[in-house]
Formats: C-alpha cells, sequence, structure tokens
C-alpha cells in the first residue's frame, strides 16, 4: 500500500468572506462554517474563534485537536467509518494543512480535559502551542447526559477538520512525502537482511470518555488486528477519549504518530517496518490477557525481530504495557516500551504501575506530575469556570497574580506516549 | 459469578437489580484495601483496579468486580492490587482535589461506565 501526503505549510489563518487557501493562508468563512458544522440537537451553540503562536490566549477546556486533512486520490474519504464509507483507505494522495489545527473545547466533565497556552511556559510544554488553532466552542442543551456531549463534540470536530481540509484538494503541496508497506512476502525478499520491526499501537479503550473508534468501531470490541500504517494517516483511528490531557492520543496525533514516522524513515535502510498491530486497553482482565495473547500471537505469526509499543493513559493501560512486553519478549522478539511517568512532584516515585525485569528497554516521555506555573492570560477561550476550578482544586495553586500552580498532566499532549511532544533529554 | 464492590451510589442504584453489589461507604483506598482482603482469602480480581485515566487523587469512586470463587492466592490478582495501592498512596501524597457536586456527579458517571464495561465484556 502506498500513499502520497501532500503537505500544504500555512502560515496564518485569517477569517474572510470565502474559505479559500492562498499564498500559505488559510481564509475562514466562519458563517459558511458554522452552518457545516452545526445541527446536532444536543448543542445549543457553537462559537469558532482563532489562536496564533505567540498569543496570550488559554485554550480550556480541550477535548480533541484534528489536523484538516483531504483525500485526492484513491479509494474511500478522510476518517473512514466516521464521516466517509468504509471503504479501506491510505493508498492513492491525501493532502493535509501543516500548522493549522482544529481544537474543540467546552467542558464534557469536572476537570479532565486540557489547557493549551500559546505563550509563554505553558506553550512550551505542548505541541499544538505552534499551530494557527481554529477552536470550536460547543456549548451543550441543558441537561445534556456526558455520552452525549461527548458524542456531539467528537463529531463537529471531525466535521470542521473535514469542511477545512476539502479547500486543499485542488492546492499544489509544498512537499510531498510518499510512504510505502509492501505485503510482507515481497518486502521479506526485497530486504532480506534487515530486521522485520513491528509496531504494537494500544489504544484507551475503557468506557465513557476513554474510547477510541477503528473505522467507526469501538475498539474495546475489536480483538487485535492488523493495519497497515498509511491507513492511520487517512484518520482510520480517531480519539473519543477526553480523559488524562497529557497522555492521551488526540485525532491529531493518530494522523502524526511518531513512531510511524519514524520507523518509516528507518524502512528499508536499518530496518523493515512490516506493519501495526492494533490493541487495545479494556477494564476487564480476561480482555488483557486475551488482547496481549493475540499481539503476541501476531507478531510471532509475522516473524517479527523486533516491536516497539506505546500505551495510551494512565495506570490501568501500565498493566497491558507489560503483559504486551512480557508476552512479545516470550516468543523470542526484541520490544521497546514508549510510555510517560508518574513519579512524584520530586520524580523519585515508582513510575508506572506495573513492571517486569523483561521491559528492560523504555522510552520515557516526561514526568507528568511535574509541576509548572502557568502565567495569566489576557483571553481565555472555552470556559473560565473551568480555570477556576482547576486553579481553587487544591490549596496555594492560585496565585494572588493570577497565575496558576499545575502538574503537566493538564496540559494537552505534554507527555504524549507516542513521542509527539516537546519534552526531551539531554545528556552532558 | 462475580461481585462488584464499590463506593459508588449511582453503581448501586443503577445495578442493584441486576449484578451482586457490595456497597460500602468508605473511600477508594477503602476500595482497593478491601478487594486485597478477598484476594488473600483466595478471591480472583476480575476488573483492573485503576481502571480510567481519572487519577486516584481526583476521584474518589471506585468499582471493582472480584470472583465469587475461592481458590488458592491469585498471584497475578495480588500484583495488581498491591501494584494498585502503591500507585493511590503516591497519588494521595500529593493532592487531594474538591470539587462541587457537578465534579462529583461526573466521576460517578465515569466510574459507573468504567464498571458497566468490565459486567459487558464478563456477559
Amino acid at each position: 500500500m502506498r500513499l502520497e501526503l501532500g503537505n500544504i505549510f500555512i502560515k496564518d489563518v485569517k477569517f474572510s468572506g470565502a474559505t479559500k487557501v492562498d499564498g500559505g493562508v488559510l481564509y475562514i468563512n466562519k458563517e459558511e462554517m458554522l452552518k457545516e458544522i452545526g445541527g446536532d440537537e444536543h448543542i445549543k451553540n457553537i462559537d469558532i474563534e482563532l489562536a496564533h503562536p505567540g498569543d496570550e490566549i488559554r485554550i480550556t477546556p480541550v477535548k480533541d485537536v484534528i489536523e484538516p486533512r483531504v483525500k485526492v486520490e484513491g479509494p474511500g474519504g478522510i476518517f473512514p467509518g466516521i464521516l466517509s464509507k468504509v471503504d479501506t483507505v491510505g493508498s492513492g494522495r491525501t493532502h493535509a494543512l501543516k500548522n493549522v489545527a482544529v481544537v474543540t473545547a467546552g467542558k464534557i466533565v469536572g476537570f479532565q480535559e486540557g489547557i493549551i497556552d500559546m505563550t509563554g511556559i505553558g506553550a512550551e510544554y505542548t505541541p499544538f502551542s505552534k499551530n494557527h488553532n481554529v477552536v470550536v466552542v460547543c456549548q451543550p442543551v441543558d441537561g445534556l447526559k456526558q455520552y452525549d456531549h461527548e458524542a456531539a463534540v467528537r463529531m463537529i470536530g471531525f466535521k470542521a477538520a473535514a469542511y477545512l481540509g476539502k479547500f486543499a484538494k485542488d492546492i499544489t503541496p509544498d512537499e510531498v512525502k510518499t510512504y510505502e508497506t509492501e505485503p510482507i512476502l515481497d518486502s521479506v525478499k526485497k530486504y532480506p537482511d534487515l530486521p522485520k520491526v513491528g509496531y504494537v499501537y494500544m489504544l484507551q479503550t475503557q468506557g465513557l470518555l476513554h474510547d477510541t473508534y477503528v473505522y467507526g468501531v469501538d475498539a474495546k470490541k475489536i480483538v487485535p488486528t492488523l493495519l497497515y500504517p498509511t491507513e492511520i494517516m487517512d484518520g482510520a483511528i480517531i480519539s473519543g477519549n477526553c480523559v488524562s490531557a497529557c497522555d492521551k492520543n488526540p485525532t491529531y496525533v493518530h494522523l502524526n504518530n511518531g513512531i510511524i514516522e519514524e520507523l518509516y524513515e528507518k524502512h528499508g535502510k536499518e530496518i523493515n517496518f512490516v506493519g501495526v498491530i492494533i490493541t487495545n486497553e479494556n477494564v476487564f482482565l480476561a480482555d488483557k490477557e486475551r488482547s496481549s495473547n493475540w499481539t503476541a500471537k501476531l507478531c510471532k505469526f509475522l516473524g517479527l525481530d523486533g516491536v516497539v509499543i506505546s500505551q495510551e493513559g494512565f495506570g490501568n493501560p501500565d498493566t497491558d504495557l507489560i503483559m504486551n512486553c512480557k508476552k512479545i519478549e516470550s516468543e523470542g522478539i526484541k520490544t521497546v516500551i514508549v510510555t510517560d511517568e508518574y513519579a512524584g512532584r520530586d520524580g523519585v516515585s515508582q513510575s508506572l504501575a506495573d513492571a517486569d525485569e523483561k521491559a528492560d528497554a523504555v522510552v520515557t516521555n516526561g514526568n507528568a506530575n511535574e509541576t509548572i506555573i502557568l502565567p495569566p492570560m489576557k483571553k481565555i477561550i472555552g470556559m473560565t469556570d473551568y480555570v477556576d476550578v482547576v486553579a481553587g482544586g487544591f490549596d496555594g495553586s492560585l496565585r494572588p497574580d493570577g497565575s496558576i500552580e499545575v502538574e503537566i498532566q493538564a496540559i494537552t499532549g505534554a507527555t504524549n506516549e507516542t513521542g509527539y511532544v516537546t519534552l526531551s533529554t539531554k545528556g552532558f | 459469578m462475580a461481585t462488584i464492590i464499590t463506593n459508588n451510589p449511582l453503581v448501586f442504584e443503577r445495578m442493584n437489580s441486576r449484578c451482586k453489589i457490595d456497597f460500602r461507604e468508605t473511600d477508594l483506598k477503602g476500595i482497593l484495601i478491601e478487594a486485597r482482603n478477598r484476594i488473600h482469602a483466595g478471591h480472583k480480581l476480575l476488573s483492573h483496579p485503576l481502571s480510567g485515566s481519572v487519577k486516584p487523587n481526583e476521584t474518589n469512586y471506585k468499582s471493582l468486580m472480584i470472583s465469587d470463587e475461592k481458590a488458592e492466592l491469585d498471584l497475578d490478582s495480588l500484583g495488581i492490587i498491591e501494584s494498585a495501592i502503591e500507585t493511590t498512596l503516591k497519588f494521595l501524597n500529593m493532592k487531594e482535589y474538591k470539587w462541587d457536586i457537578k465534579v462529583l456527579d461526573d466521576f460517578q458517571e465515569i466510574d459507573f461506565t468504567l464498571i458497566s464495561s468490565a459486567v459487558e465484556s464478563m456477559i
């Protein structure tokens, strides 16, 4: 399967009389966009606001972040099973508007959604402060249940991204990247001396606000299966996850998964990147046993030599991560696990809720308990009462000058476990 | 057969007619310790005690499922509950949050849906 990804680099986003991409600027007709994404009976009011890098703006509470993309050639459309039919995507050509994101905002449940600061130290902790953000703020009708609320805002976000993405269809991209994964028998013939490497992609799937969908299917109902990496670039996996802002995978991260990018970078040179095995993170322990048995079985069946495993979320997924690691290692396959840490404010506590001696190659994306001071911002997009709750939540966090003290787990994407983060480690 | 040990009134209210519920007026840590006591008595843990990504110092609600059958001590269950208690204590030593009623309702709802997904898997 071969996908050409045409990247169109956007340097500014402005409201205008007509929606178009012209000279690297995305112009948006706000009224037209509101009409396109509106109409959900559960939502009383939608507004769209813009937040640019460097603006003194805090966006909160953030639900999802989505990159606008459009299918230009090849089967299917973006977000199959959600907005498009269930054709298998991942081949042909797709265009992406880079440096732009749709951000959905609005409180769904108390305290759980995240913060994106567009300037100051908070901005340094989230990759999403570097984008021109088209923020869609949704106000629910009175008395709306959390499940319906989440579903409505989720769909509005995808409609917004698809609306903007379609204006990229006829634009000549600034850059075209080609990603190709051949059937495994062909790639093994082509690269007989390279180690066969797979990616086990763990998806948060526990229930309300902890869900992920694959071609429209609730991923807690799946058994582990194989995907071409390029299917994921066309929106085969989307987020319905509102919890754990720092280490959930927003849809933007699924579309731009850093591990997939890196493995493709080394494909045909250092490794033979065979494909992606998706698996879930369920609450029921027998589900965990079954899914980890199946990931190990698939890794063995594919004849892999090495596997990268990433997890999503906190606590319960640590057990899935270690089960996957142990069972894949037991098949004689080397693993590297990718995670983040909750190691206490001083960073010295046990980082994960599970461990095993076979998990001896680990990449961390930071300590989510690390505490920082966010300076006051001139403007808040979203709901300010949420910030008051965060600030008032514990003694001394709201400072007299209006700054707030938070653990970086409150910042969207701060410790993302696919490596799509701004934190890094340097040796001295 | 299984029992849900919970301190979440919503779980009791919505599930009592179709599941075996042991409702306890205790905190999240108390639920985990009760589960550990039963594991020591030979019961098996059926759902993960750190279900959900809401941190143990944020929500005080916890529901978990444990087997009614008793056998030899299940070391996997014991390992998971001990790690969960250790993690919970780590968070409780950091900061405990104080919430208004609306947020507490949200956390009850989240805990209810997490344990519901375990019940659906078991059926």
